[in-house]
């Protein structure tokens, strides 16, 4: 477990910044307590302070997981967000899409939204803008890529995706193995 | 017989018309005629079937006349169509039938293979004694298998391969299990008459309710699942089973489809029309159909071609501000039925449901008022002693403790006295009465509690009283509804499959059952008011009845059967209220499914009874009462022996003396039982109303529940309504044993009365124990403006005010209002639903509540590091109110000491932490592009911390207060030059016109030296300027630059003061530019200045300069001492002579002097002529140059 370099930082940052913006200031610089990013197995895990004295403890090989893991690098360097991010993205997301009740559970399986399935959306959102997908009871369920802007979505045929699916809450399930 | 199609009608067809234009080529037998309409309701499609007996030539006849003609706006389309499949089947039928007349002859060959098979030895198909495989003498295919059954030799085809050939199956080889097939059962098809084929089609009802609906297949929009209020949740899991129970009761409660269900045996409570329902219910069926016709009208639209625009409508685009709410908030925002529906249906506001809900009160119930509370008066101690408790005891029906209950329900019995002698409470009632739908009043906490109970015995006798009294208002109704045998039989068997255990218990419980009473006069009624004791017995025995479980708890150590009185007497019925309405709100429908099992339960069970003694009097309800009567004598003599009687002197006692005098005066005997089952009803109104409540949450319904739910409901509703009405007497000796019973109860009521008080004496002197001495520390002791007090103060006027009822009863010492009270109070703070420890009276128990809710909060001067001190401090002098601490006496200093102290203690990991931070901060900074601040931890929690911005006052001593001061500086600069502009051209023209007027010369250098003789004053001011000159026309070689000069710089002279060097250079490259535009011109005039008008100002004129000279002289008279003034020298002369002379002008003594010639006119000719040629030449020269250029040019 180690801190983050300054090109891993950078390049995570720039991932969180499509879904939460500037708001990354809110996760870096808390106040309710120092928290930080730590490394351990290419993952990134967000913790505090007093979790990661207690982290110490325990040797590298030993340690599964630590904090909330936000996601891993890839062998490329590319960084990728898992769902267990998603406490701290929906939060802060700028742009939000509101599945149906109907389209939930397809996107709780792993499939795009489709137009057909959209709800609603943060106006203004950008095509490949990060968004973080509900369900019209306002329950976090996942993010994902805005596939179309949302003037595009208004247009578009109901099967067309409006929205890549990234991450989602099924995954807890369908993961569970690997998801730390 | 023919059927034909016929297709293409118009849709105004009639049947009548198609026989008229049929009949013609035959027999029409029968018309059907179709509409096919699509979604909302437009008929597109007309066609019909008929049957026609015809013959074949007419067929065609009519085939070719009518088939594609047009008739009525349509094309004919006439085919033969199949025979109806309902046709088809009655003819399979009764070929079948046919059939089987045949069989006979079949018949009489088995029974003679019979025959044989028997002289053989066998009987039934066994052999005894044989063994397996043998054959079975004078019978070559049967032979005997194992266990010597007889089995015949099979011959099986097998088919396999070409030819097919036959096996032989010896069952003695193989079966071991050969079952016999009896062949009533297996003829029973064919021999048992099918339903009818007229029966076999049916029309789904298109009724607007939610079930027709849904079986129509129109299913309402999806709504999102509703939240349920925690308490129903904790309700839930602790009774899972009740709950669901209760919802399929709920449910039940809607008025569909009962009848479908009953069918057969057209129960008498389902010839009555529906009642009017009580808003709770009707309003759900309201809301469903809003929500259908919404959807339908979803659908309708959704096959639209717009659909895809459609799409687009619903989709939502949302700000970046959107606030992510609760789903049930955003539903409520929509506004609409749902809202209401879903408010309705929260389980905890059945309270404030009831309330609102009270009808006004009924007439008939008026009777009641006039009523004197003699039982109340007696009771008064009792209800102040058991008042404090009683709200503690409510809630701890669930609690075992048989005593305590008892105690607790004393108290409920006196309060509910009281109200039947007081309007409010009457109104109450009637109130309850006023609703609709009357469901049973079994409490259902009582049959939780009874559930808990572990007293088997008890139960038992729950069970008995509540099956008794079940049955009791059941038959008070059956005198009018007539229930049919097989419909109590039904509920009792639907009772059966719900609660399997109270099944058990009740069986296994002596089923004793309250002599039905037929029929209450308006006199019975009046007896019954008369006798509120009694009828309050009454009530309370049925309540238990319904309650049953409850009682059990309630009722103590009491003999297997005391009459349903005592019973009653013990359980209070305004307690029960209470508790019934408190575990209604917290368990929902549960209680009801209770109640309703309760009430199935009993009825079975004294239908099991029933057929026990008399097999052969199942059929006549009469007789199943007498039977109860003869039980409940029975059981009445083992009461009397078992107990012993004691006091009369309790107001019980004379009530019930009374009743029963009043009873014998009337011939109908059945008052008591009357008043008891208004009463009753009452109770049960009441507990409905909560039921519905939490009727509303519960899921759709069983059948089974409804059925029986519906039943007695409706059952119950007519009983109110008909009280007033004659009533078939009861036989004189059902009077006697009435009376009997009645004694008998009243006795065991007296005992019981006597133990409760004891028992409530107990609680209250160990209550009071408890209580006394916090409330006499607080009243005695001086308190130096203690908020505490205050407070705890405040909060009691406060549920004061919000219950003025209460109060008000509470003075008149009528507890009677109890029911109202628990319902404001409810409505004041919801209950937990546990068990308190603090219970006192209705009053206290708020502020006490209050005050005990504020001791353990955690008070926020405790709180935080310096809080912990300040505990401790505190702790010293225990709870003492009067050494209270609060933070005046937390030293801040050490606060802070210690605070930095920490931070030096600080570690490097912290720093090392720090620092990442600020890392991590920077990179999101370069990641964003934005520039924002990093700030350490603590400073941003500082800087997030709330302020207010009204409050905001500047500071000056402080550094961040500096953004708030308005830097004037460089906009006083421009404002300056400019202000100083409009001053300039404001003021002092004229003077600014004398300076320059000094300076003009044509020639720079003549003019200085002229302008120096001249005056004196300017010099030095001149000479500054001469330098500038110079070095100007040292660099640009050019006469007039000076001029040019002076343009740009009266532009800016503010410029010009500070930096008059640089401003000038700059300017200097323009000028240079301009002028040489000018160059020409100037020069000239320049050059005749030096020759010949050297001293002349005027004849330096430059047409274009004028307006220059303006401003320059409106500057230069601003800084006379400044250099601006040297530069408009030349200028400047012109325009003093348009504006005015100064008395002692130059110009004035150097002006006339330009009149006269300073020369020879001849000179002057010469020289003008030398410079004439010149000229000339000059100008030929330029112009040959420009020739030349433009040739040139045009030759490139």
């Amino acid at each position: 477990m180690r801190p983050l370099t300054d090109e891993e930082t950078k390049t995570m940052f720039e991932k969180l910044s499509k879904y939460i913006g500037e708001n990354i200031k809110i996760l870096v610089d808390r106040p309710d307590g120092s928290y930080c990013f730590r490394l351990h197995n290419d993952r990134v895990y967000y913790m505090s302070e007093k979790i990661l004295k207690l982290a110490t403890h325990i040797s590298r090989d030993k340690l599964v997981s630590v904090g909330t893991c936000f996601g891993k690098f890839t062998k490329t360097i590319k960084f990728r967000l898992h769902i267990t991010a998603l406490d701290f993205l929906a939060p802060y997301a700028k742009f939000k899409v509101w599945v149906k009740p109907g389209a939930e559970q397809s996107f709780l399986y792993g499939n795009h939204v489709l137009k057909s399935g959209l709800g609603r959306i943060t106006e203004n959102t950008m095509q490949y803008q990060g968004v973080v997908v509900y369900s019209m009871t306002d329950v976090p369920l996942g993010f994902g890529v805005a596939a179309k802007t949302t003037q595009e979505c208004r247009r578009v045929d109901p099967m067309s995706i409006v929205v890549f699916h990234q991450a989602d809450v099924g995954e807890f399930i369908r993961n569970e193995d690997t998801l730390t | 017989m023919k059927r034909l199609y016929i297709g293409g009608l118009s849709h105004t067809i009639t049947q009548k018309d198609l026989k008229d234009r049929f009949g013609k080529f035959g027999d029409v037998e029968d018309v059907e005629l179709r509409t096919r309409r699509d979604d909302e309701g437009v008929p597109y499609k007309t066609f019909s079937y008929i049957n026609i007996n015809i013959s074949d030539a007419d067929l065609k006849k009519c085939l070719t006349v009518l088939n594609k003609s047009k008739w009525k706006g349509g094309t004919l389309q006439i085919e033969t169509a199949k025979e109806s499949f309902l046709d088809r089947l009655a003819e399979e039928r009764q070929t079948a039938a046919e059939q089987q007349l045949q069989q006979p002859a079949a018949e009489d060959k088995r029974q003679k293979m019979l025959d044989s098979l028997s002289k053989a030895g066998v009987e039934n198909f066994t052999m005894k004694a044989a063994v397996p495989g043998t054959e079975v003498p004078g019978h070559e295919d049967w032979v005997v298998s194992k266990f010597g059954r007889v089995l015949p030799v099979l011959q099986l085809k097998c088919q396999k391969g070409s030819r097919s050939r036959t096996l032989k199956y010896d069952p003695s080889k193989y079966s071991h299990n050969i079952r016999k097939l009896d062949r009533s059962t297996a003829d029973q098809p064919s021999t048992d008459q099918p339903t009818p084929v007229s029966q076999l089609t049916w029309e789904v009802q298109g009724g607007d309710d939610d079930i027709s609906k849904k079986r129509r297949g129109e299913f309402p929009p999806y709504e999102p699942p509703r939240r349920k209020k925690s308490r129903a949740d904790a309700v839930n899991s602790q009774h899972a089973e009740g709950s669901a129970r209760s919802k399929q009761t709920v449910d039940s409660v809607v008025p569909t489809e009962t009848p479908q269900f009953t069918n057969g045996h057209g129960p008498p409570a389902l010839h009555r029309p529906a009642p009017s329902r009580g808003p709770p219910l009707t309003l759900g069926d309201i809301d469903s159909d809003d929500e259908i016709r919404r959807m339908v009208s979803v659908q309708t639209t959704s096959h639209d071609a717009l659909q895809q625009e459609e799409d687009e409508d619903k989709l939502e685009v949302v700000g970046l501000d959107f606030l992510v709410t609760s789903g049930r908030a955003r539903r409520q925002q929509k506004g609409g039925p749902d809202d209401e529906e879903e408010e309705d249906c929260d389980s905890a506001d059945t309270d404030e449901l009831l309330a609102s809900r009270k009808p006004p009160p009924p007439p008939p119930s008026q009777e009641r008022q006039t009523l004197p509370a003699a039982g109340s008066i007696n009771i008064a101690d009792k209800k102040r002693k058991t008042k404090t408790k009683k709200k503690s005891k409510a809630e701890e029906d669930d609690s075992t403790d048989a005593e305590e209950d008892v105690a607790s329900m004393k108290p409920s019995c006196t309060q509910q006295r009281g109200k039947s002698g007081k309007p409010s409470s009457q109104n109450q009632s009637k109130k309850m009465k006023v609703l609709p739908v009357v469901r049973p009043s079994s409490s259902s906490s009582e049959s939780d509690s009874d559930e808990e109970d572990d007293d088997e015995e008890e139960e038992l006798e729950s069970a008995d009283y509540s099956s008794d009294s079940d049955y009791e208002a059941m038959f008070s109704n059956v005198t009018r509804l007539e229930i049919s045998l097989t419909d109590l039989q039904r509920l009792a068997e639907e009772s059966q499959d719900a609660s399997a255990e109270q099944d058990t218990k009740l069986t296994a419980g002596t089923a004793e059952r309250p002599t039905p009473k037929k029929g209450t006069t308006p006199e019975e009624i009046l007896a019954s008011i008369m006798g509120e004791d009694s009828s309050e017995d009454e009530q309370q025995k049925k309540k238990k009845k319904k309650k049953k479980k409850r009682k059990a708890v309630e009722s103590t150590p009491l003999p297997a059967f005391m009459g349903s009185r005592a019973l009653n007497e013990k359980s209070g019925t305004e307690g029960r209220q209470k508790v019934e309405e408190e575990e209604e709100e917290e368990e929902g429908g549960e209680v009801k499914k209770l109640k309703l099992d309760h009430r199935a339960t009993g009825s079975k069970i004294s239908r099991q009874k029933h057929t026990e003694t008399e097999t052969s009097s199942e059929s006549s309800e009469e007789e199943e009462e007498e039977e109860k009567e003869q039980e409940k004598k029975v059981k009445v003599v083992k009461n009397m022996t078992k107990k012993v009687e004691t006091d009369s002197s309790s107001s019980s006692d004379e009530e019930e003396e009374k009743m029963k005098v009043n009873q014998s005066d009337r011939t109908a005997a059945a008052s008591s039982s009357s008043s008891s089952s208004s009463a009753e009803e009452d109770e049960d109104e009441q507990e409905i109303i909560s039921a519905k409540d939490a009727v509303k949450a519960a899921p759709p319904p069983d059948p089974h529940s409804e059925s029986s739910s519906s039943s007695e409901e409706e059952e119950e509703k007519e009983e109110e309504k008909k009280q007033a009405h004659p009533r078939v007497l009861l036989g004189a000796k059902e009077e006697e044993e009435r009376q009997r019973k009645a004694n008998m109860r009243r006795l065991a009521a007296v005992q019981q009365r006597q133990k409760e008080t004891e028992e409530h004496k107990k609680l209250i002197q160990g209550a009071l124990a408890n209580l006394d001495a916090p409330a006499a520390g607080a009243g005695k002791h001086i308190v130096f403006g203690s908020d505490e007090d205050e407070d705890a103060d405040e909060l009691q006027t406060t549920s004061e005010v919000t219950t003025p009822k209460k109060t008000l009863l509470q003075d008149s010492q009528s507890e009677a209002a109890g029911d109202e009270d628990d319902a404001t109070k409810e409505k004041v703070r919801a209950k937990p639903s546990g068990p308190q420890l603090f219970g006192g009276s209705e009053d206290e128990e708020d502020a006490d509540e209050e005050k005990d809710g504020s001791r353990f909060d955690v008070r926020p001067e405790f709180e935080g590091r310096s809080g912990h001190k300040l505990m401790e401090l505190q702790s010293r002098f225990g709870r003492d109110e009067r050494f209270r601490m609060d933070s005046r006496f937390l030293d801040e200093d050490e606060d802070k000491e210690e605070e930095s102290e920490k931070k030096n203690i600080g570690t490097e990991e912290e720093e090392a932490l720090e620092e990442e931070r600020k890392k991590s901060l920077s990179i999101l900074q370069s990641v964003l592009g934005g520039s924002q601040q990093t700030s350490s931890s603590k400073t941003a929690g500082k800087t997030k911390t709330f302020r207010d911005v009204s409050a905001l006052h500047y500071d000056p001593s402080r550094e961040e207060h500096a953004a708030f001061e308005t830097k004037t500086d460089e906009t006083k600069k421009e404002s300056k030059s400019a202000r100083r502009k409009k001053r300039e051209e404001a003021q002092k023209l004229p003077e600014v016109s004398k300076e320059i007027y000094y300076d003009v010369s044509g020639d720079m250098k003549a003019v200085f030296g002229q302008t120096k003789e001249d005056d004196v004053a300017v010099e030095d001011e001149k000479e500054n300027w001469d330098q500038e000159e110079e070095e100007k026309e040292e660099e640009g070689g050019k006469e007039e630059q000076p001029t040019l000069q002076s343009s740009p710089l009266s532009a800016d002279p503010g410029a010009e003061k500070e930096e008059a060097s640089g401003f000038k250079f700059s300017f200097f490259g323009d000028d240079t530019e301009t002028g040489s535009g000018e160059t020409e011109y100037k020069i000239e005039s320049i050059q005749a200045a030096k020759v010949s008008w050297q001293q002349d100002p005027r004849f330096r004129d430059s047409s274009s300069d004028e307006d220059e000279d303006e401003q320059e002289q409106q500057e230069e008279e601003e800084e006379q001492s400044n250099a601006a003034a040297k530069t408009t020298d030349e200028e400047t002369p012109k325009k003093t002579e348009i504006f005015f002379f100064h008395p002692e002008d130059s110009r004035l003594t150097e002006g006339p002097r330009l009149f006269f010639q300073s020369s020879n006119l001849e000179e002057q000719k010469e020289q003008w002529e030398e410079r004439r040629t010149e000229l000339r030449q000059e100008y030929r020269k330029k112009h040959k140059d420009a020739r030349r250029k433009l040739k040139s040019s045009l030759k490139s």
